[in-house]
């Protein structure tokens, strides 16, 4: 156990390192403050839009611009780009050590090659966590502090809902949980694909056009899709908003929760069944 | 000649009903309340709350809730008093009787005389006896028809009712589908036909009555 706590450290430590690492952290900032500069300035516009063809009867009363709906509004468009961030540094993790030909030395090592690729996929999973933690204080926290807190109107295709703020650091949470577990599965498949692959961008490539196909499929409201949707990962990765719904359904959350965690399971033991399996000479 | 002398008493009846409940209204320089609020709105999910409503003559009205929350934008507990104030720029005239909480009311509809004002017409159920307005239906050329329901419990000596209803005709919310955040969900099929008129309910409690309310109330957070 002392000997795969080492390896870990060893793991975390390059991987937060890398000059790429902090690709993903500039990137979640830039766009948070971009984004909330410019809802401070145009905001009020946006919702206008929004609201307009309900403030002919009624009129709304309370801050609508307010943190809150800003961190769900970053959410939304984030959680689009961070599967790329993600891949980015995951893809990586071990096509980069076979191209450069540092995984020999690593193999050296008495631990066995399943520790050691298990290694590397906590560290990537780390990674991930860390990037969605820097988001959650960028976006929600810090949107708190500029706008305030107020209640949340969701809109989803059948209602506008209107919910309190009391009640949404629990929808967070969980919303930001299940967006962990999204990420974790690109996360794994970018890992998967780097245990295949021998070239350090391929996987990277592989795992964002893997992302977009699916995404595009589940976009089709064709019925040739409906058979394989559901089981596709990027239809539950949107799962994080189905917390805003009212009710909560907790039973659709958790399946798919449970679909992704299959996925992880499954791309993790694949790339230490390949690992393992692997001819590594170069 | 009979017709004519008939409305012409109607007529009468009208303004006399609407003197004696502007003499109500007239007792009342400022209020504030309590208010519990409900929705019952076509397209909007939205919890029940609780806050504080201010009124100040003329035309001063407010709540104060910690949270989002709607009201009719042609919002009754302020205008109606307004309306009924100007006796000199509209004509009323009974059109009926109906029994409302076991109340006869008398239907007194309000013609503006200007026909360039908002206003199209207004109809008033007032009680015959101790008039009080139990309901109303104002029509304007922008915003449709706007209907109160009023319940009268302590504080129907000065005109207030304990709890009103607001029904209000609304236009079907159209949600543009790329805000929706639901995208990934398949077209869901109708579950029937979607009401067109929406209900607010305000249940006011513990009224505080000529506080001589500071004009602050009325505006800023």
């Amino acid at each position: 156990m002392r000997e795969f706590n080492a390896i870990l450290k060893n793991e975390i430590i390059k991987t937060i390192k890398r000059p790429r690492s902090f690709i993903g952290f500039v990137v979640v900032a830039f766009v948070c403050i971009v984004l909330q500069a410019a809802m401070h300035s145009d905001g009020g516009e946006m919702i206008g839009f929004v609201t307009s063809s309900l403030e002919n009867t009624l009129s709304i009363k309370g801050k609508v611009m307010n943190g809150n709906l800003i961190c769900f509004i970053l959410l939304q468009t984030l959680i689009i780009q961070m599967p790329l961030l993600v891949a980015l540094v995951t893809g990586d993790l071990v096509s980069g050590e076979i191209s450069t030909g540092t995984v020999r030395f690593l193999l050296t090592r008495p631990a066995s090659r399943t520790k050691i690729i298990v290694a590397k996929w906590i560290a990537g999973i780390i990674y991930t966590l860390l990037l969605l933690i820097w988001l959650g204080v960028i976006a929600l926290f810090l949107s708190r502090a500029i706008f305030g807190a107020d209640d949340l109107i969701y809109i989803s295709s059948e209602a506008l809902t209107v919910i309190p703020a009391d009640d949404l650091n629990w929808r967070f949470g969980g919303a930001f949980v299940i967006a962990f577990l999204s990420l974790s599965v690109v996360a794994s498949l970018a890992h998967f694909l780097s245990t295949i692959l021998e070239n350090s961008i391929t996987p990277i490539v592989s795992t964002m056009a893997i992302v977009i196909i699916f995404t595009i499929i589940g976009m089709f409201d064709l019925p040739s899709f409906d058979v394989i949707r559901p089981f596709l990962f990027t239809t539950h990765m949107i799962s994080w908003k189905d917390m805003f719904e009212d009710p909560v359904n907790m039973a659709g959350i958790l399946k798919s929760c449970a679909i992704l965690f299959v996925h992880i399971l499954l791309l993790l033991g694949g790339s230490i069944y390949i690992f393992n399996k692997k001819d590594i000479s170069a | 000649m009979l017709s004519c002398s008939v409305s012409g008493l109607f007529a009468q009846d009208g303004k006399a009903l609407i003197k004696e409940i502007n003499k109500k209204f007239a007792q009342v320089n400022d209020y504030k309340a309590d208010v519990a609020m409900k929705f019952d709105l076509p397209g909007i999910k939205i919890k029940p709350m609780r806050g504080r409503v201010y009124y100040k003559r003329p035309d001063k009205f407010r709540i104060r809730a910690k949270g989002i929350f709607f009201l009719p934008k042609d919002n009754p507990m302020r205008n109606i008093q307004t309306l009924l104030a100007k006796t000199s720029s509209y004509t009323s005239l009974i059109s009926g009787y109906e029994t409302i909480d076991g109340k006869k009311c008398a239907v007194v509809n309000i013609i503006p005389l200007d026909p360039n004002l908002e206003l199209v017409i207004g109809k008033f159920w007032i009680s015959v006896k101790d008039p009080l307005i139990y309901m109303s239906e104002i029509t304007t050329k922008e915003n449709g028809t706007l209907r109160t329901r009023s319940y009268y419990g302590a504080y129907a000596k000065m005109g207030l009712p304990d709890k009103i209803m607001i029904q209000l005709e609304m236009k079907k919310f159209k949600i543009p589908k790329m805000l929706a955040a639901d995208i990934k969900k398949s077209s869901t099929k109708s579950k029937g036909p979607q009401k067109n008129t929406g209900e607010i309910y305000l249940l006011l409690s513990d009224y505080k009555i000529n506080t001589k309310l500071k004009n602050e109330v009325f505006t800023g957070k």
